[in-house]
């Protein structure tokens, strides 16, 4: 499954955030958009899956376009995880979980023993197995993320778009995040989308990284094609330099000294 | 984590306050039934239900008591469930019928006809449903932008309200001599109401309490936000204007039979909250039933508390709801679903 989006201009009211955006993700692969606050990396991610209505051009999905597809058809084909969501406290995990399978039911269904078996294989596939019978509230932060991207995943989705997936999370549960995603693609072949804050994860995991400055396109490429001592100068104005060690297969990003 | 434990609710909890409530809805309507200005005992009761001759006290019991009994059960329960399913709407706990202009346009045909023509009069539950609606339907306009979203309903519903509320104002300042009507519908009143409206509440009512029950999957689906609810397949906009529809229905029906009665719709959901969690497949029913007692027991009390003088059940909602609502809130700082 292949997500095209055209000479896209996206914003809020009258105000354009993002100007002439061109943007392919391609299937099976970890996509990072990356960018300072406020360029319009989240904007991009929202226009994609239909969460905010475009104000010119087109997104295409498998050569269809997004305005075709019914709001459960799109369900089933892509799963998002908005930056922002909650649940009551005091729902339980499996049944957040099992929210997921709503793209598949009409109105009036409920989850039946084959839904069922998607979700238990959405919290084994997730972690939060073990979590099942608790309830939102006693889950920690990392505990209800991956919660949360279990719901996502019960939707079966051929892409996943996750918008700043690790913001909130201490850096252990990051990282624990960044490998259930590289998990979630490598054993199901899952598509990933991602708007990222950490270039070093970015880095690491991408497989192709778009670079985003003030609603355009700066860059896009392989990770260390685009991010490079001229980009993090450019877009962010950082100076940095970008180490290679050996034994690591992705190279490091050196910050300069802050004194 | 021992405040979370409680949280969880098991199938058990939720299986204690459905008995409890449905106890106590058993005692309540024995005690309504038997209660009231004519001081007769159960043996008098009992005696004159069963025998076939006609008798004061089957007059009494049979068309006074017995059918404002089952108003206030439709109503509590009605009012209880609009408020449930309008705060799933507005994601907001503070939301209730009067949010959505229900109150104010119901108020502002009441008064209308009542003041300006009289010769309408029987007809004002009609008016009052229809206003209600009416303005249910303006806030909605006005408050569509490619979509709803609760501030703006909320926020177009305060510059209605405001608007209706001072043509009220102005209306009642200009025929101050005539208000008897209108303050008893204001104040919202089951008193001397008959079969004829329970037929009519019934009908509605039952329609409504039907349709709530078909909310419950969406209600929840509501709960976790807009944008997830938009990736999970959910027209959220649709969803929010068929649930609030549904839920102006019911208080538009009761509305137009009994007048203006607050806080129902506000508390009892809350409480129900508390006591079996958010999830509507528990919380709905237990605010149908819950609404019922307390409306119930609020009207009772009403006409009894002060001999040989009937206090409008809306009233007795205010004054006991709303310091009761204080207490609530004091006690749990942080309520699940704030």
């Amino acid at each position: 499954m292949v997500v095209n989006g055209k000479k896209l201009n996206i914003g809020y009211g009258d105000h354009t955030v993002v100007r002439d955006m061109d943007i392919n993700i391609k299937a099976g692969k970890i996509t990072s958009i990356i960018g300072p606050n406020g360029s319009g990396k989240s904007t991009v991610l929202k226009a994609l899956t239909r969460l905010l209505p475009y104000k010119q051009g087109s997104v295409f999905i498998d050569g269809r376009s997004l305005k075709d597809y019914s709001s459960k058809e799109l369900a089933r084909n892509i799963g998002v995880l908005p930056q922002m969501h909650s649940a009551p406290p005091d729902f339980r995990v499996k049944e957040l979980v099992g929210y997921g399978r709503m793209p598949y039911q009409k109105w009036y269904q409920k989850n039946n023993s084959e839904d069922d078996k998607i979700v238990d294989w959405a919290m084994r596939s997730t972690g939060v197995w073990e979590l099942r019978e608790k309830s939102i509230h006693e889950c920690s932060g990392g505990e209800s993320q991956r919660v949360w991207i279990a719901t996502v995943l019960t939707q079966q989705p051929e892409i996943l778009f996750l918008d700043e997936p690790t913001t909130y999370l201490d850096i252990a549960h990051q990282l624990e995040m960044m490998q259930l995603v590289k998990k979630l693609n490598k054993e199901n072949g899952i598509g990933v989308v991602m708007v990222l804050h950490d270039l070093s994860q970015a880095l690491e995991i991408s497989d192709w990284i778009v670079v985003i400055k003030d609603g355009k396109k700066y860059d896009e490429g392989k990770p260390e094609d685009v991010i490079t001592p001229k980009m993090m100068k450019e877009v962010y104005d950082v100076d940095c330099d970008i180490i290679h060690i050996a034994g690591r297969e992705k190279p490091l990003i050196a910050y300069k000294e802050i004194c | 984590m021992d405040s979370t434990k409680k949280r969880k609710v098991s199938a058990l909890r939720v299986g204690t306050v459905w008995l409890l409530l449905a106890v106590l809805l058993i005692v309540l309507s024995l005690t309504a039934i038997n209660v009231g200005s004519a001081g007769y005992s159960v043996k008098q009761i009992l005696t004159a239900l069963f025998s076939s001759e006609k008798s004061t006290v089957k007059t009494v019991v049979v068309n006074l008591r017995l059918p404002r009994l089952i108003l206030a059960l439709l109503i509590g329960a009605s009012l209880s469930s609009s408020g449930a399913i309008l705060q799933s709407v507005m994601r907001n706990p503070l939301a209730d019928p009067g949010t959505i202009g229900v109150s104010a346009g119901a108020g502002t045909a009441a008064t209308t006809i009542l003041l300006l023509f009289p010769q309408l009069t029987g007809s004002v539950p009609l008016f009052a449903f229809g206003g209600a609606a009416l303005a249910c339907f303006l806030i909605y306009t006005m408050a569509w932008k490619g979509g709803v979203d609760p501030t703006r309903i909320i926020l177009s519903g305060v510059a209605i309200n405001s608007v209706l509320g001072a043509y009220n104002a102005l209306l009642q300042m200009l025929h101050s001599d005539s208000l008897e009507g209108v303050l008893a519908f204001m104040n919202g009143s089951l008193s001397g109401r008959s079969w004829s409206q329970v037929h009519t509440l019934m009908i509605y009512a039952g329609i409504g309490l039907v349709l709530s029950f078909l909310c419950i999957k969406s209600a929840n689906t509501l709960q976790l936000g807009d944008e997830m609810a938009k990736s999970l397949g959910v027209n959220v906009s649709v969803t929010r204007v068929l649930l609030s529809a549904v839920s102006a229905f019911l208080a538009a029906a009761t509305v137009s039979v009994a007048g203006m009665i607050g806080f129902v719709g506000l508390v009892v959901p809350h409480i129900s909250r508390i006591l079996v969690g958010s999830d509507y497949k528990q919380m709905l029913p237990t605010s149908m039933l819950m609404g019922a007692v307390v409306l119930l027991a609020a009207d009772t009390l009403g006409r009894t508390v002060v001999p040989g003088m009937e206090i409008p059940v809306g009233i007795v909602m205010s004054v006991i709801g709303g310091p009761f609502f204080l207490y609530l809130l004091r006690k749990r700082g942080k309520m699940i679903g704030s």
